[in-house]
């Protein structure tokens, strides 16, 4: 039986139960933040924002991750591996718009015949516990973008809020296996299931924010060079909140930190900083804002799609929100697919 | 406002047709309620687009440095000052910029407004002269304007602002009065323990986007010290400890040349209160210097000279 | 942390102007005036040089405190470059004390020529005050 409900109160209980096996991984609110920690508790984690201000993607990758550490010892150089740890890990709590990120990073993270492990390991490891959206933001265009409120790309079993409980949804058999890690869960009655259809429809009416991308990407292949690009870069200060709350953005550099001890770290960078194609000779492509708005948007809506299929954004609106300067996204890609080229 | 506003694009539409500047920023309607966004009008017909109200925080004198053109810029009383202190500090030539000065009483926390709603998102918001008026889903409450303007505003001593070339409206009441270091002074108070675990506490958000970096006019350099290589000053990384050197550089850089705009604050996306920090240096240059930073042409910054009787009880 | 039988000894780092400081350095060991060695001496031309980054990367390293010293004012040997500096730290000591660094760990004299015995009291002065405090631990990175 693949429905199950979940009593609002019964939420400790369960993780508490989880944490016996997994390693948890849920939302937690601290002050105004709401961010995805490690959880030892079910008192906790909140479940009751919007959206998380962070993406879920620093679960998997990390903004600071240590691939190895090196020192020089008796017999030379000392390498130690740090390795993705193997345990098993729930992360619960993902929005629908946040779970299909996974997806799309994973095309970056096993493309072809390079898999990068540190991602991997822990995405094999980890069950996705979705949390169905009921009040998408004014700024969600996630169905503009190939997903929806409650969209199952990406999850492994999804939670829907309904009055004082939560309808579970097995999407996977991983989502199977968790709901029979708990038999003493009540199996869903049909009332439950047609309610949460019910709210699906609304959530997906409420979404207003309606981006189209059809066409961008054939167009951006001729605008390279068209003027358009500055107008639109002028009011971005070149910071790095974008492309850090984006739940798709995985550009990292990679560096060696240490004094008597090294280590080899890998942190996220941003297409937006002036350093990110510094060449060591000096020279710069990507010389201004300009060219960095141009590539940021050319890498999500153009290149991505070449490479991968799809355009790299969930319509999650983190980068609307959060923006110093309201740069808005779904404005630029509206002025891109009507602009006489 | 209304006055304000049409008053703006008036002297913008002057300024353009008699091409006293090539371009004039300002702000216009953002696309969320409650924000506005920085607008760059080099056609006449495009003054339209100016708005002017309480939404109108940037700081628009970020957009001035390494500018050819000349550029009219609509300028809060603190934007005004930290224009001063470009030209001052040489950034920009004073005879490319027209400041369009507008005095101004405070702007709306959007972050306060959304904390007061408990996460319910504003769907529209209306100011009604002392008051705002917000509207949700399944909601309309009307909110006190004064209890909800930025945290910079409300210690604001600088209404009108102190440069300008046009000065648009009627100068509004200052408030001298006001006790701008009173946070400050709150934290001084404390232990040096309770200090640092609170910095600490606070400064674990960071995320080492460098918005608040980007955003603050102050912030020119061509070459920061954050991105220096060979050597580098400190790591990448978002370790607390580059993380607290990374704040407390940058407060230092700052010190002297800060005017409270608030825009670090507003900027930053973890809502870290990076205003109680860079305001100790302002209370350091105020005491030690007696020095406020921003309202004249004229004047040295602080840490760019010296008095054979400067303070020096610290020293051995 | 330590072991009991290990006592912990704080390391100072000390930043002395060449012409003043230094030399009154150079005195005091001439002169066999005792003080203690917990100090390392970083040579700088004047004490102007010192660029607040020095400081604040002492104390990430995990040096327990930090000296500067340099000449009287009206002495400097390039006029005015402790007169620069002499504002300059007010403000990095000021807002360090603020952060949350215990004061005495960050330290600032003028020390001249001529002052073997005031140098070595001054390094008494500072080891003792940093004995006190203990390892450093803040901003030290791990």
């Amino acid at each position: 039986m693949k429905w199950k409900v979940l009593e609002k109160s019964k939420i400790p209980v369960l993780i508490e139960e989880l944490t016996r096996e997994y390693e948890v991984f849920a939302p937690v609110k601290k002050n105004s933040l709401v961010s995805f920690e490690r959880v030892s508790s079910g008192n906790e984690i909140y479940l009751g924002f919007q959206n998380t201000k962070k993406p879920p993607k620093e679960v998997f990758f990390p903004q600071t991750e240590i691939l190895f550490t090196y020192r020089v010892g008796k017999k030379g150089v000392e390498i130690e591996e740090h390795p993705a740890p193997r345990r098993k890990r729930v992360l619960l709590g993902v929005r629908s718009c946040d779970a299909r990120s996974f997806v799309l990073l994973d095309k970056v993270f096993s493309s072809g015949e390079y898999k990068d492990l540190y991602y991997l390991e822990k995405r094999k490891n980890t069950t996705i516990v979705g949390l169905a959206c009921n009040h998408p933001l004014s700024t969600c265009f996630c169905t503009s973008m190939g997903g929806s409120p409650f969209g199952k790309e990406g999850v492994d079993l999804l939670l829907q809020e309904l009055n004082g409980k939560y309808l579970l949804e097995a999407v996977t058999e991983r989502g199977m296996e968790l709901i029979e890690k708990f038999p003493w869960l009540m199996d869903a009655e049909k009332g439950d299931i047609e309610k949460a259809k019910r709210l699906f429809e609304d959530a997906e009416r409420a979404i207003r924010s309606k981006v189209s991308v059809e066409g961008v990407s054939e167009k951006l292949d001729r605008m390279f060079d068209d003027p358009m690009w500055d107008q639109i870069h002028q009011k971005c200060v070149g910071c790095a909140v974008c492309t850090y709350l984006c739940p798709t953005c995985c550009c990292f550099d990679i560096l060696d930190e240490g004094t008597n001890e090294g280590k080899r770290v890998r942190i996220w960078d941003t297409c937006q900083s002036p350093l990110f194609t510094l060449e060591g000779s000096g020279h710069n492509p990507r010389p201004s804002g300009k060219e960095r708005m141009r590539q940021r948007i050319m890498h999500k809506f153009d290149y991505v799609v070449k490479n991968f299929g799809e355009g790299f954004c969930v319509g999650c609106g983190r980068c609307i929100r959060e923006c110093p300067v309201n740069l808005d996204i779904r404005e630029i890609v509206k002025k891109i697919s009507t602009w006489q080229v | 406002m209304e006055n304000l506003e049409s008053s703006i694009r008036d002297i913008a539409r002057k300024l353009l047709s008699d091409k006293k500047v090539d371009l004039i920023i300002g702000y216009e309607q953002g696309t969320l309620p409650l924000r506005t966004t920085p607008c760059f009008v080099d056609k006449v017909e495009d003054v339209q687009k100016l708005v002017w109200n309480a939404s109108c925080d940037a700081n628009l004198s970020k957009y001035l440095v390494d500018r050819k053109e000349k550029v009219g810029v609509v300028a809060k009383g603190c934007d005004a000052r930290s224009i001063a202190v470009c030209i001052v500090e040489k950034q920009i030539p004073r005879e490319n910029v027209v400041i369009i000065g507008v005095p101004c009483l405070g702007v709306i926390d959007r972050k306060k407004v959304e904390a007061k709603l408990g996460g319910k998102e504003v769907l529209e918001s209306i100011v009604e002269g002392e008051q705002i008026r917000v509207k949700g889903e399944g909601f309309e409450f009307v909110l006190p304007k004064k209890d909800f303007l930025c945290d910079s505003c409300l210690t604001c001593r600088h209404r009108n602002p102190p440069i300008y070339d046009v000065f648009v409206g009627e100068k509004v009441p200052e408030t001298p009065e006001v006790n701008e270091f009173a946070e400050v002074s709150d934290l001084e108070s404390k232990s040096v323990e309770e200090r640092w675990a609170h910095f600490k506490e606070e400064l674990s958000k960071c995320i080492r986007c460098y918005a608040c970096r980007n955003v603050c006019p102050l912030c020119y350099c061509k070459m920061c010290f954050v991105d220096q290589t060979m050597p580098a000053w400190f790591g990448k990384t978002n370790d607390l400890s580059d993380t607290m050197i990374y704040h407390i550089v940058r407060a230092f850089h700052v010190a002297g040349r800060c005017v409270d705009c608030g825009a670090c604050s507003r900027a930053c996306p973890m809502d870290i209160n990076l205003r109680e920090l860079v305001k100790k240096t302002e209370k350091i240059m105020k005491e030690r210097y007696d020095y406020e930073s921003g309202l004249s042409l004229e004047e040295v910054p602080p840490l760019g000279e010296f008095k054979m009787d400067d303070s020096q009880e610290f020293i051995k | 942390m330590k072991t009991a039988e290990k006592e912990w000894n704080p390391k100072i780092l000390a930043f002395l102007c060449n012409w003043c400081s230094y030399a009154g350095a150079d005195l005091a060991g001439i002169s066999r005036m005792q003080y203690p060695p917990n100090i390392r001496v970083v040579r700088v031309p004047c004490s102007g040089r010192i660029n607040p980054y020095f400081i604040i990367k002492a104390l990430q390293r995990g040096w327990d405190g930090v000296l500067v010293s340099g000449c009287h004012p009206g002495d400097c040997h390039y006029i005015s470059g402790n007169l620069v500096a002499r504002r300059r730290f007010a403000v990095l000591k000021d807002l360090l004390e603020y952060l949350g660094i215990e004061p005495g760990r960050v330290n600032f004299s003028w020390v001249s020529a001529a002052e073997g015995e005031k140098f070595a009291n001054v390094v008494k002065d500072v080891v003792e005050k940093v004995q006190a405090l203990g390892p450093a631990e803040r901003l030290v990175k791990r």
